[in-house]
């Protein structure tokens, strides 16, 4: 019973200095964020908050285009979140469900492409892009984000694992195969869609090389590139850098906190896919 | 005669010749059964009566029309599957309407069909719950309920009671029998239980390696079976086979003697004359004990069952022999005993399987 005890109190205390460690940098952004710049690089500023002076959060607001990032990545995150999702479920439907030469070499494309680490591919994207005039265009943001071969995979896995009688049952019901998918495997899977919907969303929320490559004109960046503009226009402005930087993970976030199960789901999801 | 109709039917899957040839024809609301070892290619039959497995060859007719390329929903045939299939995400009104839904049928008719197929199943009180609130016999009402609702020509059973506990399988045996006839439509049943087959089936098929092996009502497959086969699977506990050469052949009949007996069976036709091997079959009830002749053997256990009792013995060459007996329950453990049968209650068979008759 007492070394029950003990072994809490350890793992309690394991866990908290651990939540202390990944909540520091957080804490400091928010202290430097509500100070004024002055004050930042001035002597004696320690980690107490001292000062509560908005100004930063009012300068990144009005006098950057933060408005416009928060825009452009919202709808370009759920753009591609809803692509990413139909298309995945389509494609994995069609290798799983149904018959065509070449299905299982088009598969092998899709593990292969997954184990392809994105960065490798960033210069012929960009030459790709370039052939297709679609740098600084939302169509050169969008498109090689729409590639997310584990969505494919994990569908595929579930759709594998589905019985066969189901299938036909729909088929003796008068339904085909959008009836089968969008009716049945659709409604039946709402736990795996919201989860790969959530990992899907904050990849792409948090995706910086590529939308920082293909974008230069400053109203279409999304909020992680449009950070890199408040470092170069005003020189190193930390408290107004911290809190361009809080709002912009505020809505990840928040979005965290209301599907903290969910989002735990869907790592374990598509880790377990990796192996 | 407008039921189902097969003619010539051939079903290959690559080099494997699953179904080889097979003509039948279901009466309209008949109640019909393809049974059959595992593997005999009963399933595949049933599918592609349903359309859901192509056929390599040959005509299917569902009431007069040919329906051999018609696809599957068209055909007007339901079918319910050993595993239920049903819609774990739809409640049982939505699983039963699901077809009526895709067929964009009124509203009021749905729920009317769904309500109507709900009472004959005595689902009614369940019409809102999911299937995983069900249990096993109700999920397989659903599944029927199901089939009820698109009012097909022809109803088409998979093995759909091998998932339930023996008793229950009984009980749902009742409702189907009483179910055909309320709604007196064409089934098709596949089962490889063939008590299943002779309380359900007005006729029978039996089935092996993709050939149908004698086809009829239950009663006359088992009164007078074609072949070996179909003797020894009609009919539990199984006939009992014993080979033998002919000693005497006559008008009436034939002697065959066995290695350690003698048995006459009655053969009318043609028969082989003496030294051809044959094999004679005898039903567990047809056997009895006898002062003289007949086959000797030596009992090992009785299965008692009550009103009657199956008893288990050895002959002399080693094989199992097994004769009812009902009324007289002395023990016969470790007797040596004759059993004869009247001859005409033995059947004869070639070596090959073919009846003598
Ligand atoms: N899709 C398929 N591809 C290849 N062979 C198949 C396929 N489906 C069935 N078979 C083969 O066809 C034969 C008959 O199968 P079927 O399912 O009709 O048997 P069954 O009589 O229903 O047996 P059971 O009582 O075990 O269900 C089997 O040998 C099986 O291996
Ligand atoms: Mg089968």
């Amino acid at each position: 019973m007492t070394r029950r005890r003990l072994e809490n109190i350890a793992l309690a205390g394991i866990t908290l200095t651990a939540g202390a460690i990944w909540i520091f940098p957080l804490y400091w952004a928010f202290v430097t964020s509500i100070r004024s710049d002055a004050r930042v690089v001035s002597d004696g500023a320690g980690l107490i908050p001292d000062e509560f002076n908005p100004t930063s959060y009012v300068d990144a607001l009005f006098n950057t285009s933060l408005i416009d990032w928060y825009i452009n990545s919202i709808g370009t995150s759920l753009i591609i979140t809803v692509v990413v999702l139909v298309t995945g479920m389509m494609c994995a439907y069609a290798l799983s469900q149904m018959q065509f030469p070449g299905r299982r070499l088009l598969y092998l494309v899709v593990l292969a492409s997954f184990m392809v680490p994105a960065q490798t591919l960033v210069v012929p994207q960009f030459e790709l892009m370039n052939r297709l005039d679609l740098i600084n265009r939302w169509g050169g943001i969008i498109l090689p984000q729409l590639v997310v071969p584990v969505v494919i995979i994990v569908y595929k896995q579930f759709f594998d694992a589905l019985p066969k009688e189901m299938k036909e049952a729909v088929v003796l019901d008068g339904g085909g195969d959008y009836t089968l998918l969008f009716r049945v495997y659709l409604p039946l899977n709402w736990g795996i869609t919201t989860a790969l919907g959530i990992i899907t969303f904050i990849m792409s929320w948090n995706a910086f090389l590529w939308p920082f490559l293909v974008v230069t004109t400053e109203n279409m960046m999304t909020i992680p590139v449009g950070i890199t503009q408040v470092n170069d226009a005003f020189g190193v402005a930390y408290a107004r850098v911290m809190s361009v930087a809080l709002l912009a993970a505020a809505p990840v976030v928040i979005a965290y906190l209301i599907f903290q199960k969910r989002v735990t789901e869907a790592v374990m999801i598509s880790s377990g896919v990796k192996g | 005669m407008d039921g189902v109709k097969l003619t010539n039917i051939r079903k290959a899957f690559g080099p494997f010749e699953v179904i080889r040839d097979v003509s039948l024809e279901i009466p309209k609301g008949d109640f019909g059964v393809f049974v059959g070892p595992s593997g005999c290619g009963k399933s595949t039959l049933l599918r592609m009566i349903a359309g859901l497995e192509n056929t390599s060859g040959g005509r299917i007719e569902i009431g007069g029309r040919d329906v051999t390329h018609v696809e599957p929903a068209k055909r007007g045939v339901a079918m319910v599957f050993q595993s239920y299939a049903l819609y774990p995400h739809l409640s049982v009104a939505e699983n039963m309407g699901f077809s009526l839904r895709l067929a964009r049928a009124p509203r009021h008719e749905r729920e009317a069909k769904v309500r109507e197929a709900a009472r004959i199943l005595q689902l009614t009180d369940h019409l809102d719950k999911k299937p995983s609130a069900l249990s096993g016999g109700q999920r397989q009402r659903v599944a029927i309920g199901r089939a009820i609702v698109r009012e097909p020509e022809v109803f088409l059973f998979d093995e759909p009671l091998s998932n339930l506990d023996a008793e229950l399988r009984v009980q749902m045996r009742l409702e189907l029998t009483r179910l055909h006839r309320q709604i007196g439509a064409t089934m098709i049943y596949v089962t490889h239980d063939q008590v299943e087959a002779m309380t359900l089936a007005d006729d029978i098929f039996v089935l092996k390696g993709g050939h149908v092996m004698q086809s009829g009502h239950p009663l006359h497959l088992y009164d007078d079976p074609d072949n070996r086969f179909v003797a020894g699977f009609i009919g539990s506990p199984s006939m009992n086979f014993v080979s033998g050469v002919v000693t005497r052949a006559d008008d009436t009949g034939l002697v065959a003697r066995t290695e350690e007996g003698e048995l006459r069976a009655r053969v009318l036709g043609p028969k082989p004359g003496p030294g051809a091997e044959v094999v004679l079959g005898i039903r567990p009830e047809h056997l009895a004990p006898v002062e003289a002749g007949g086959l000797p053997v030596r009992v090992e256990v009785a299965e008692e069952l009550g009103g009657q009792s199956f008893v288990h013995a050895r002959s002399a060459s080693g094989s199992d022999i097994v004769f009812e007996r009902r009324e007289n329950r002395a023990r016969l453990d470790g007797q040596a005993l004759r059993l004869g049968a009247a001859a005409e209650k033995v059947f004869a068979f070639t070596p090959e399987g073919g009846r003598l008759r």
